[in-house]
């Protein structure tokens, strides 16, 4: 099918320039309930993807290039279809640019051994690891949990002269903890996404899980508060690189496709805070490239080879996350897609963040801030009061505050955490932050 | 004019569907087969840009069977016969299975289904739809030079679907369409936006926008520049149709969908029967609501679309069930069982969830408020079905005093609050009702198109 998508792609005059996708994927999905198996399931797709590039003239008579892309399944009749994506691609107009010439592309860890060698098998394996460790905190109980596991092999070939295949694993894991009865029953959720099923890091996940659960049965109403605000793990990877759901607001201010249009207002060379740090200086990677990292890729869709771009140093933006085309009209070096936040480690041992009074937010309903000002009020799911070490849980409230503001008035540990798309700074103090009780 | 039900490789197929549908019952007591077929195209113009973009598309076969216990699915791609006779074939080879146990299959049951529509998109060429965009970029960029971007985004969505098993030979063609149009404008303190949308199981012919509405949506997000945070406590709020929709959503919406029940994560599970809210609450959710974004024929398990009370007069009636949860928790059907794409689960999942509305005009109804704040726009929400907090992200709303709203305006607003609380302060309810569309996850997954509204409500709650 490759072979005849290729031909006709090449033999068709009214294309300058083509990708082809091929994507085939095998998974495997076990849902458990506490005294059953709910659902199992094995899934298989094969797809192929093309873009087409043609050049043409917009109204005005300017020269213009128009992107086209359509999908086929492996039996669908190619002819037609190209004929729509070309047709597609001469009605839109945009300025010229071209796709991505050939570059080295790197090797990167993306897969787990382990895992291709008996899917069905391992993903087994993890409910049942899950459902022991459980077993170790009786006060809690396991109620539901799902688990998927995913090959996926991409071949990408380009007029241009790319040809680069990958494959990758994914994994995903969610869970459900109760503890107490009745109307005194409590909940805590869990969700994690990662390359590799050792990464999942049952053991402590599952051990902090119980202990929130057990918190949560114990937490109080909140008070309104103003002061620093300790956050860590996932909960800060969430704040930093964002989640499934939404990306990061980084990713949206350094996007080049926003710089081009106008809507962002970050400038290479200057702050992206809108006030003075009064805290640690930030620095980021935008990093496609990191081991086992959930967004990384050898290649993107466009054949972009995998980068580690200085996305901000000491509080400046160094660059822009650019596409083949964005980075064309701007004139810079194109980095393909995102991939993982990585910082630094901070200069502070965690255990100094951690003394004196603070509140720490174990998690949010959903960190969600606006990704163009930063504003956000969001709920505490759990939070902890803590004094000198002594901590007194508490849920509900919202913390209300603006991200780059508190970005620009936080300390970062030494200790490092991956948390599948964040590498960086395990614990998070920021200096001042309000919770509307 | 309408396009051909069936995809032609789905159409080849179904004629063989009682074959494979024999191989599964072979030794499964309960076998199903479904075929199906979701395309979406993106068109987008702006101030700099033209975008069409193809999404992946997910087109197979899913083979399943139940014995009352556990659910096994195989998810096959593409429409090939001798493919999908081969999986079914493997699919029940070495499977042990329990007990039929007691399924509600609901009656005997055919037809074929298609979205009634003027305009359908897939019989309109690109050059128009792109046009039409163009047009609507032009007429929004004129309204004011401080736009940064106007960004008009067509969403067209078609989804086709077969489902078979003893009792249903079912088939729908259902046409959604989305429009969206985002302003967005440069402030010193950064970029602020707002937006407009118009959704529905519709053709082209709903995506109408008259010039006031277009003049409203650029005066609103020019005043979002000068937009101040409220401060935080607990206020009188009257919430706008969308608003109150999230609201329904997050509290009746995820924590009555009845998987929550077995996975015992619904506190609404022990509340059956009792009261949830002031008498003034009604809350539904219903498939078949003609021309809505939620809206469908039959579900993902071939039960036909229905209207389900969920909360009358403020008592919690009932949840909203899949096959699976149904059975498992000995309650009747509701046409419920939804999943993403065929490499995805069915679970019970909300449509088109509301309250509904009472008799009292929107102006009566503000002014009762000597202060508070009306909330007229939301941009999230999250449920928290065991704990019964709700999140509710307002994107704005402006200050009511004395009974008027005034010019005075707010953003962000974060609402939250525990549920019963917050429904039981429900005081007033407006004669109004409105849907507004957007798409839903089970936790950070499962995406599926939804709408929640009604009417204006009058409530108390947190909010920062």
């Amino acid at each position: 099918m490759l072979a005849k998508i290729k031909k006709a792609l090449q033999d068709n005059p009214a294309i300058k320039a083509w990708i082809i996708r091929q994507e085939s994927i095998l998974g495997v999905q076990q849902y458990e309930l506490k005294d059953r198996t709910e659902s199992v399931r094995d899934v298989k797709s094969e797809l192929y993807t093309i873009d087409v590039l043609c050049d043409s003239t917009d109204p005005e008579g300017n020269p213009s290039s128009g992107l086209g892309t359509i999908s086929l399944l492996p039996e669908a009749e190619i002819e037609s279809a190209l004929e729509t994506a070309v047709l597609t691609a001469q009605l839109v107009h945009n300025e010229p640019y071209d796709f991505a010439e050939p570059a080295p592309i790197p090797q990167l860890e993306l897969t787990d051994g382990e895992y291709l060698q008996d899917p069905a098998g391992r993903i087994r394996e993890v409910l049942d690891t899950l459902k022991r460790t459980t077993a170790g905190y009786p006060h809690v109980r396991m109620t539901a949990a799902e688990c998927f596991g995913q090959e996926k092999k991409t071949h990408l070939v380009s007029s241009t002269g790319i040809d680069a295949q990958q494959t990758s694993t994914d994994i995903y894991l969610q869970w459900v903890y109760i503890a107490g009865e009745g109307e005194n029953e409590v909940e805590t959720f869990a969700e994690v996404r990662r390359r590799r099923i050792e990464d999942l890091d049952l053991t402590q996940g599952a051990a902090q899980r119980a202990r929130y659960t057990l918190d949560l049965l114990a937490a109080g109403k909140p008070q309104p508060y103003s002061g620093p605000v300790l956050v860590q793990g996932e909960t800060l990877a969430v704040i930093l690189a964002g989640e499934m759901l939404s990306g990061s607001m980084l990713q949206t201010l350094a996007s080049a496709s926003l710089k081009y249009s106008g809507e962002t207002p970050w400038d290479v060379g200057k702050s992206i805070f809108r006030e003075d740090v009064r805290g640690d200086s930030f620095n980021v990677w935008a990093n496609r490239r990191l081991p086992y990292g959930v967004p990384s890729s050898a290649f993107d869709d466009e054949g972009i080879p995998a980068q580690r771009v200085a996305l901000i140093k000491e509080n400046k933006l160094a660059s822009f996350i650019a596409n083949q085309r964005f980075a064309h009209y701007l004139g810079l070096k194109p980095s393909g897609a995102f991939g993982s936040v990585e910082m630094p480690a901070g200069s502070t041992p965690a255990s100094e963040l951690e003394e004196g009074s603070y509140v720490e937010i174990a998690e949010f309903s959903w960190f969600n801030p606006n990704p163009f000002t930063g504003d956000f009020a969001c709920e505490i799911r759990l939070g902890y009061r803590v004094n000198d070490g002594e901590k007194t849980p508490f849920k509900g409230g919202l913390l209300v505050g603006n991200l780059l503001d508190a970005l620009a008035n936080v300390r970062w540990s030494q200790e490092t955490g991956f948390y599948g798309n964040y590498l960086g700074p395990r614990v998070a103090r920021f200096n001042s932050l309000k919770i509307a009780g | 004019m309408k396009d051909q039900l069936l995809k032609p490789e789905m159409s080849a197929l179904r004629p063989a569907l009682g074959e494979v549908l024999k191989i599964l019952e072979k030794e499964a007591p309960y076998g199903a087969v479904s075929l199906s077929s979701r395309e979406t195209t993106q068109y987008l113009v702006d101030n700099k840009q033209e975008r069409v973009v193809a999404g992946k598309p997910t087109a197979g076969v899913i083979l399943r069977t139940f014995d009352g216990r556990t659910l096994r699915e195989k998810a096959l791609g593409g429409f090939n016969k001798e493919d999908v006779i081969r999986g079914a074939k493997d699919f029940i080879q070495g499977v042990e299975y329990a007990s039929n146990g007691k399924l509600d299959l609901g009656e005997e049951r055919s037809g074929d289904f298609q979205t009634e529509m003027e305009n359908d998109p897939a019989l309109v060429p690109t050059e128009d739809k792109l046009e039409f965009l163009r047009e609507m970029n032009r007429r929004v960029r004129a309204i004011d030079p401080r736009i940064v971007n106007a960004r008009v985004n067509f969403r067209d969505m078609r989804e086709k679907t077969v489902f078979r098993d003893r009792v249903a030979d079912l088939a729908q063609d259902i046409q959604r369409v989305n429009m969206t149009i985002v302003v967005t404008v440069m402030g010193d303190q950064g970029v602020v936006f707002d937006w407009l949308s118009r959704s529905g199981t519709a053709g082209l012919e709903i995506l109408t926008f008259s010039d006031d509405e277009l003049a409203g949506l650029v005066k609103k997000a020019i005043k979002l520049l000068d937009a101040d945070r409220v401060e935080p406590g607990e206020y009188q709020l009257v919430t706008a149709p969308g608003v109150s929709g999230v609201i329904c959503h997050e509290s009746f919406g995820h924590g009555v969908e009845t998987d929550m029940f077995l996975k015992e994560r619904a506190r609404a599970a022990s509340y059956l029967g009792r009261r949830v809210g002031s008498d003034l609450v009604n809350i539904y959710d219903d498939p078949s609501f003609p021309g809505e974004f939620g809206s469908y024929f039959f579900d993902d398990e071939g039960y036909p679309a229905k209207p389900t009370r969920i909360v009358k007069n403020g008592i919690f009636e009932r949840g909203l069930t899949d096959l699976y949860s149904a059975s498992a928790l000995k309650i009747e059907r509701s046409p419920n069982g939804r999943r993403q794409d065929f490499t995805r689960k069915v679970y019970p999942r909300m449509t088109n969830t509301f309250f509904g509305s009472g008799d009292l005009p929107l102006e009566d109804l503000i002014g009762q408020v000597e202060e508070g704040i009306y909330v007229s726009k939301t941009s999230s929400g999250m449920e928290d079905p065991k704990g019964w907090g709700i999140q509710v992200t307002g994107h704005y709303g402006f200050e009511i005093k004395g009974g008027k709203v005034t010019d005075k305006m707010y953003a962000p607003i974060g609402i939250t609050g525990y549920v019963p609380e917050v429904l039981s302060s429900i005081s007033a309810v407006a004669d109004d009702f409105k849907l507004d569309a957007g798409f839903c996850g089970k936790g950070t997954k499962e995406t599926v198109p939804v709408t929640s509204g009604g009417p204006h409500l009058l409530m108390k709650a947190r909010v920062g």
